[in-house]
């Protein structure tokens, strides 16, 4: 799993490039906590490289909006390939996330 | 007839092998990327479940996966010998609570049951056996 962070004005955004499964979990909870601690806006989830996510994965999303709710902020997310949004489907996570189809989109939403 | 057998030890770590065994067979059996994925993370949500709660000793125990694949279905056979334990029983989780009630107990197997077509649970000589189905289609 890699992961990118890039922090500006309007939002925060994390490129996720491979896999979070049960073990890299725990690195993408700390990274993702860190942006949350200095992001009260919007934090864009990049999912365009995600190949494979667990319900590890999906505990660590579920906790961040959480967390971002109550600074009266959003996580939101991008790119999903097939894979994944089935996933989301599945856990009704389509049904409580903000998901756009791309970058662009999901930029624009936070102008 | 497609099959392989492999044992993983009871530690995180050794989902690792778990993948690239997977890898291996997916190309050996010619899986769609799609359906490999699922295995992966049916495999991953389960085995992770017995390597949490399965034990009440510290030792190491092995945890065997057999995997087939005849007449375009594939089966998945998973052993341990932790402690009874039926993950079917699990209540399923409400996937219709908002962002702030949702919790992630039951997830796992939520997955197990959604990608896979049948899935049962027997208890024999002190082993838990889980076993699924999927139906593939290949052109």
């Amino acid at each position: 799993m890699k992961l990118e962070v890039n922090q500006l004005d309007q939002y925060s955004m994390i490129k996720i490039t491979g896999r979070i499964d049960t073990i890299s979990a725990v690195e993408f909870e700390k990274v993702a906590q860190n942006v949350l601690n200095a992001e009260n806006q919007t934090i864009i989830m990049d999912c365009a490289e995600l190949e494979y996510i667990t319900s590890s994965g999906l505990r660590v999303f579920l906790v961040l909006q959480k967390n971002m709710l109550l600074k009266k902020g959003r996580i939101i997310f991008c790119g999903f390939q097939p894979s994944i949004k089935e996933i989301f489907d599945i856990s009704g996570f389509s049904g409580i996330f903000q998901i756009y189809p791309d970058l662009n989109s999901a930029v624009e939403s936070c102008k | 007839m497609f099959k392989k057998e492999i044992s993983i030890k009871n530690q995180l770590t050794q989902l690792e092998v778990l993948v690239n065994e997977l890898e291996i067979l997916s190309e050996e059996w010619e899986l769609p990327m799609s359906i490999s994925l699922n295995l992966n993370l049916v495999l991953e949500e389960l085995i992770t479940n017995t390597i949490f709660y399965g034990y009440e000793d510290q030792n190491e125990h092995l945890i065997k996966i057999e995997m087939s694949f005849e007449n375009q279905v594939i089966t998945l056979k998973i052993e341990d010998d932790g402690k009874e334990f039926n993950p079917l029983l699990m209540a399923e989780p409400n996937i219709e609570l908002s962002v702030q009630d949702r919790e992630i107990g039951g997830l796992g197997i939520h997955f197990v049951r959604k990608l896979m077509d049948e899935v049962s649970y027997s208890r024999m000589n002190n082993k838990n056996i889980l076993t699924l189905t999927k139906r593939v289609l290949l052109n």
